[in-house]
């Protein structure tokens, strides 16, 4: 077993790049469509969790000596070229897929794979491994991908309420049973029992705590999930659950503008404090409108609130540790 | 108010004990101005709550008016209602003056400024009086609950019904819309009384109390057994009208686990969800939810009846219906 870093943010190399997976991304439309390229290998390792526990991870990451989960999120114009290549480094058949856009097949040990596809219809998607299923996704192969609508920076789909900056938020849940079964190549046997919950891949570290306000470690402050805004920086958040566990997406400061739900655009926008997330692959689209929140009195245009997840179980980490699960902060500046 | 930088761990002396990640203050209250509505509420720690099977759970809540505070201190499950008008300025004044404990009040789905907001980790964990004020905008149901150790505190029932009316007052649900008759509090809980010995700081520092899992053994309904007949003909859980009349439920998800109400062969329409009105009120003979979210539903029956208003309970991972909390709607002629 190889034993690599991991490494969620900070190569600093995303600005200007059509793979925004930042926070303050600025989609920057082209009247033109593109081939665009990516690379990932498929590599595994151990991360080292707030209780000391080395839990096993599987990623497609940005380099053969480290794991990203999730891997880094692309976001592309509808008509582009898509090409992506594929190292599987591991000693087990992988493989890419995104419902609907693309099914690389299998990809072997030591195989190295280019599948090519157009971004035909615009919206949020979920790229991870299908084999297996749901095993390596949930282990780690996964990660957020979306189209843009043809020349638009600023809505979703033609026609939807606008935005001017957009995230992604995946959430997952680990049971390091299962997930150490599937290092030594075995089927989890027993049931599941998710001990840690993650958004974007960390859990949160509170004031105080170890790795507190590294945005390495903690989901809080973490650039790819914390939201930053003035009052009107209306935020895209493309939600995607490769977990198992239903999940309750909870804003404070502001209801969300609920646009989508399990890839389908909601009839009606509606306006909501708490989402419901399917698990097992559901996913949401929705703006934080970053409006001045309603009931202040005196109003106030900056503070910090929380986003966090109302199943409470998931705000926890190994059965305790209350904060240190799938929750982030966001800030009006 | 800026995000805190630290300094929580150990919580600090005040009697704090062992907990970690906690943020002990009571500072004075930014821009206080007179209020036109004040709440006061103290904290009790050694409720009880009786089931059908004749067991009593300990319960904790928030006690109408200060309380003594005392170790033994009970009061009402769930914790006593606010009701107020939209436009008002509201005080919630939270006792925990001499206490061993810490505790907050967030008003779920109300946004107010930070230090309003009642979340220990963006601002503090009341140790001392602390005035939360905050005007509601918008009229609908809603529900305050503790946001220290959350995961914890919340399911040990610190919570209570929200009600923000519009200037009209009760009888009207939204300014120049609907109006109603009658009203029914459909607040849907699960409890896994394995977590009800804990004490107030479990697992803050790491021990695995196994807060992680949520296995319920009691299903009730605005602080009722709602397994068996306990929670019928029992207002204003239940209602009972005439054809003709209007009934508003008010139904909160107040538990962790996703939830599927069925109206027993009513036809509801929902206006509001998480206290906005929806741009098409829809109609409905059940709804799923997921915890935190709340919908205002307007019953207008038309056939004499007695009807069961019957709330599953979905374990969020399997999706297994774990339990079922009914309550009634008797409708005359």
């Amino acid at each position: 077993m190889k034993r690599r870093d991991f490494l969620k943010v900070g190569s600093a190399t995303f600005a200007g790049s059509v793979f925004g997976s930042v926070g303050l991304l600025t989609w920057a439309p082209r009247s033109y469509a593109q081939t665009i390229s990516k690379t990932f290998y498929i590599t595994d390792g151990y991360q080292n969790l707030i209780t000391g526990e080395n839990v096993y991870f599987r990623g497609f990451s940005d380099s053969q000596n480290i794991v990203n989960v999730p891997g880094e999120s692309m976001i592309v114009q509808q008509g582009d070229t898509v090409k992506i290549t594929i190292t599987n480094t591991l000693d087990s058949t992988h493989s890419f897929v995104i419902d609907g856009l693309v099914d690389s097949g299998p990809i072997a040990p030591n195989q190295t794979k280019t599948i090519t596809f157009e971004a035909t219809d615009v919206g949020s998607y979920l790229y991870y491994d299908k084999l297996n299923a749901p095993y390596n996704r949930l282990v780690g192969l996964h990660g957020g991908f979306a189209v843009m609508p043809n020349g638009l920076s600023n809505q979703m789909y033609p026609g939807s309420p606008t935005f001017v900056q957009q995230y992604f938020w995946i959430f997952n849940d680990i049971d390091p049973v299962w997930h150490s079964a599937i290092a030594n190549g075995q089927t989890p046997t027993t049931a599941y029992e998710p001990r840690y919950f993650t958004l974007n891949g960390l859990g949160g570290r509170p004031p105080g705590a170890p790795g507190a306000h590294d945005p390495n470690i903690d989901a809080l402050t973490d650039p790819r999930s914390a939201l930053h805004g003035h009052i009107g920086d209306r935020t895209l958040v493309r939600i995607l659950n490769p977990g198992l566990a239903a999940q309750s997406v909870h804003c404070h400061a502001n209801h969300v503008e609920w646009l989508t739900e399990n890839g389908q655009i909601r009839p009606d926008v509606w306006k909501k404090d708490c989402l419901y997330l399917d698990g097992d692959m559901g996913a949401l689209d929705a703006i934080f409108p970053f409006e001045v929140p309603p009931d202040s009195y005196p109003p106030v245009t900056t503070g910090a609130y929380p986003m966090h997840l109302h199943t409470e179980m998931s705000q926890t980490a190994g059965g305790g540790y209350y904060m240190f699960g799938a929750m982030t902060d966001i800030y009006f500046e | 108010m800026g995000m805190r930088n630290g300094g929580g761990m150990g919580g600090g002396g005040g009697g704090m004990g062992g907990a970690c990640f906690v943020y002990p203050d009571a500072p004075a209250t930014p821009g206080i101005v007179s209020p036109d509505v004040t709440y006061d509420r103290g904290i009790y720690m050694n409720g009880s709550m009786t089931m059908d099977d004749g067991r009593s759970v300990r319960i904790w809540g928030f006690t109408d008016g200060f309380g003594d505070g005392g170790m033994m201190a009970s009061g009402p499950f769930p914790s006593p209602a606010m009701r107020v008008r939209a436009g008002q300025v509201v005080h919630s004044r939270l006792d925990v003056r001499g206490m061993m404990w810490l505790h907050t009040i967030h008003h779920h789905g109300i946004e107010p400024a930070d230090h309003a907001d009642g979340v220990g980790h963006i601002t503090w964990d009341v140790d001392g009086l602390y005035i939360y004020q905050w005007r509601p905008m918008h009229p609908g149901t809603y529900f305050y609950h503790c946001h220290t150790n959350t995961v914890l505190h919340a399911e040990m029932g610190m919570y209570g019904a929200l009600i923000v009316d519009p200037p009209e007052g009760p009888g009207t649900l939204l300014s120049g819309g609907p109006t109603y008759d009658a009203e029914a509090f459909w607040v849907v809980d699960e409890i896994d009384s394995n977590w009800h010995s804990l004490s107030w700081d479990a697992g803050t520092c790491g021990a695995d109390v196994g807060l992680n899992t949520l296995n319920p053994d009691y299903f009730i309904i605005t602080g009722v057994d709602g397994s068996g007949t306990s929670a019928m003909n029992l207002p204003p859980i239940s209602a009972s009208i005439q054809v003709g009349q209007k009934l508003l439920g008010r139904y909160i998800c107040a538990g962790y686990h996703p939830q599927r109400i069925n109206f027993g062969g009513l036809t509801g329409t929902v206006y509001i969800s998480d206290g906005r009105p929806l741009p098409n009120p829809v109609q409905v003979t059940e709804l799923r939810a997921i915890s935190g979210e709340r919908y205002d539903i307007i019953f207008e029956p038309t056939e004499p009846g007695n009807y069961i208003i019957s709330t599953d309970i979905i374990d969020w991972i399997t999706g297994e219906v774990l339990g079922t909390a009914k309550t009634n709607v008797t409708v005359t002629a």
